[in-house]
């Protein structure tokens, strides 16, 4: 789809524009789990998933539960710094105002481990757009979550979302 | 595991309290996954499951047939159809490829309203010895 009028261009560029500033912050807003990997946050997911894995039971982490460890809570919200908030606030601005997520692609290094400590990074990696969707007109977000313990990479996750205005207000 | 394998049809039934305890125990504190007049008030049907879950369940239905000591090294998927409660999720799946130890397997997991999820799941087999590979 091509812009249908030159202000709409212009917002196009700006957008591009933003995206490109962002993803050369690169991995960015590094942030601790509240907690350590632990037992009973690991039997909360297992009771809630109905998963009896045994495995669960004897010091390992559920692959899945990756990104659980450093969700940001109740009331919790991304850092100002955070690469994937800042793209749809611009999206936002610009009238963008729905989401939806559309990839969600995860890796695992290695099971992780009861009483290990992780943070993880926000890098943007894409945005692509405008394209008319079922949803409305919008722009691909991708962004890639790097979860660490110390140095090592333990899990990757490329998050897809779907930021457009929805088709009825379009 | 062998290509071509069919993982016997899991159902699953989609029940508020599902939608909720799974998306607590994920730590994903958005409202349209727990309280209906919010979810309502932004255009939803009702409270839908999140996509923390769609993942965790994926990986106990490839796990409990494959087995716990299966390693899943990724899951990708990609996200349609919201599973919203009182729907039932239909999870089918069959092994695409394997190499090198390593096996793929396509899921998808249906809805009424279609598929809420598709994808695919990498796992590492254990060799002979019964050690990972």
């Amino acid at each position: 789809m091509t812009a249908a009028s030159p202000e709409l261009g212009a917002t196009h560029d700006l957008i591009m524009a933003e995206a490109e500033r962002i993803k050369a912050l690169g991995e960015a807003a590094e942030r601790e789990a509240r907690d350590p990997v632990n037992q009973p946050t690991i039997n909360n997911w297992l009771e809630a998933m109905g998963n009896t894995n045994p495995r669960f039971h004897a010091g390992e982490a559920p692959p899945s539960m990756a990104q659980v460890w450093t969700m940001y809570g109740l009331g919790g919200k991304p850092p100002e710094d955070d690469p994937l908030h800042g793209m749809m606030k611009v999206l936002t601005d610009a009238g963008y105002t729905a989401v939806l997520g559309t990839n969600c692609e995860q890796d695992y290094h290695r099971y992780l481990q009861v009483g290990e400590q992780v943070r993880v990074t926000t890098a943007l990696d894409s945005v692509v757009g405008p394209k008319t969707t079922g949803m409305g007109t919008g722009y691909f977000v991708t962004s890639r979550n790097t979860w660490y313990v110390g140095s090592e990479v333990v899990a990757t996750m490329l998050f897809r979302v779907l930021k457009f205005i929805p088709k009825a207000s379009a | 595991m062998n290509v071509g394998d069919q993982i016997p049809v899991w159902e699953v039934p989609i029940t508020p309290t599902l939608i909720v305890s799974t998306a607590i125990a994920t730590r994903d504190f958005q409202d349209v996954h727990h309280d209906r007049d919010l979810a309502q008030s932004h255009g939803s049907k009702d409270i839908f499951m999140n996509i923390l879950t769609s993942t965790g369940l994926v990986e106990r239905y490839v796990t409990d047939w494959a087995g716990p000591e299966t390693d899943v090294r990724g899951i990708a998927i990609r996200l349609g159809a919201p599973a919203y409660p009182y729907d039932t999720l239909s999870f089918s799946g069959a092994v695409t490829s394997v190499e090198d130890g390593v096996a793929v397997i396509s899921v998808t997991g249906a809805v009424s309203l279609g598929d809420h999820v598709v994808g695919t799941v990498k796992v590492g087999l254990p060799d002979r010895a019964g050690s990972l590979a």
